[in-house]
């Protein structure tokens, strides 16, 4: 169990009314890591959902055996592995600790559980996820239009430029 | 007026039930747009969802520097303009009829007071955005990586560490 103040201090979660946090806070739980521990990585199946309470995680892919990108470094705040609210999802990315983390998990299954039971629960926590890729495919995206723009010549390495938009 | 039958031709919502889909016809309108109509501008905010039922929609970036780029070309059955769902942040497209266009547009603020009626419905829609959200950025990401993998910078490092190897 946590502190529903805790749980304010996670973007995503801003605007969920406190009935619904109280019942978040009493399946949420707070861990330590230390720096370098790895929460899952690439492929894995993704069970717990983590938000950040204080510390920093990168979130990063191999672009080949030498090279590791960083996608993100999340700090107090941010949360991830949203992929744990949707059945039968794989991480598309690694996630490493990068100084010691305080961090609040909250179990996939059981929060799937509740939002069966509790479909306000559930309509909130997924309008906060909604959120929160909306924000990181903006940024993501700006960065690529910016690296396409600085070098136009990696565009031709993009083999269907139209999926960098947000249209379905 | 649009029909259940119309929303079952959009990719966005062909999976919902009937039940959810009825209550998106009630806050549904279809509309025709002469060729060249500008449905949204960049920089300014949105506040409809656009469902594309027939015609051609171009999806228009101009960059920091001035430059514009044509990023899609939008066909029936596909939806833009999801993120007035989530907040008032300025549209970082210009979306223009490339040809006549029958499209189903919904007000987001109606769309989220039946969300707010409606828990049910809402939760399953956003699911759909989630779903969506993730499976595009996750795109957005393979490609950026394939890219970037054709970066000269990102070859040579490869090539020295192999050398040093």
């Amino acid at each position: 169990m946590v502190k529903i103040e805790d749980l304010k201090r996670i973007n995503m979660l801003n605007g969920v009314p406190d009935h619904l946090l109280e019942i978040v806070s009493r399946e949420a739980q707070l861990n330590i890591y230390g720096t370098g521990t790895q929460l899952f990585s690439v492929g894995d199946k993704i069970d717990t959902f983590y938000l950040m309470i204080m510390g920093q995680v990168a979130l990063k892919v191999a672009l080949n055996p030498d090279i590791d990108v960083i996608l993100d470094n999340l700090q107090s705040g941010r949360s991830f592995g949203s992929s744990a609210l949707i059945e039968g999802s794989i991480a598309s990315y690694t996630a490493v600790c990068q100084e010691p983390c305080e961090v609040i998990t909250i179990y996939g299954p059981r929060l799937q559980e509740l939002f069966k039971e509790n479909q306000e629960l559930a309509y909130h926590f997924m309008t906060g996820v909604a959120g929160q890729y909306k924000r990181t495919m903006d940024k993501r995206s700006e960065m690529i239009l910016k690296t396409l723009e600085e070098r136009p010549d990696l565009r031709h390495g993009i083999q269907d430029i139209s999926q960098l938009t947000p249209s379905y | 007026m649009v029909g259940i039958k119309d929303l079952r031709k959009i990719n966005f919502v062909d999976e919902l039930p009937d039940n959810i889909l009825e209550k998106i016809v009630e806050v549904a309108q279809l509309e025709t747009f002469d060729e060249e109509t500008i449905l949204i501008r960049q920089d300014q905010s949105q506040h409809l969802i656009y469902m594309l039922v027939s015609g051609k929609i171009y999806l228009n970036c101009r960059a920091a520097t001035g430059k514009a780029l044509t990023l899609d070309e939008l066909g029936p059955g596909q939806t833009f303009g999801l993120s007035s769902l989530l907040d008032n942040s300025p549209s970082t497209y210009t979306a223009i009829c490339a040809e006549d266009s029958e499209v189903i547009t919904i007000a987001s603020a109606q769309l989220l007071q039946l969300f707010k009626s409606d828990y049910a419905t809402g939760y399953k829609v956003m699911e759909r955005v989630v779903e969506r959200f993730k499976a595009r950025m996750n795109r957005h990401t393979q490609l950026f990586m394939a890219a970037l993998a054709t970066h000269p910078a990102i070859s040579s490092v490869s090539e020295s560490e192999t050398l040093e190897e």
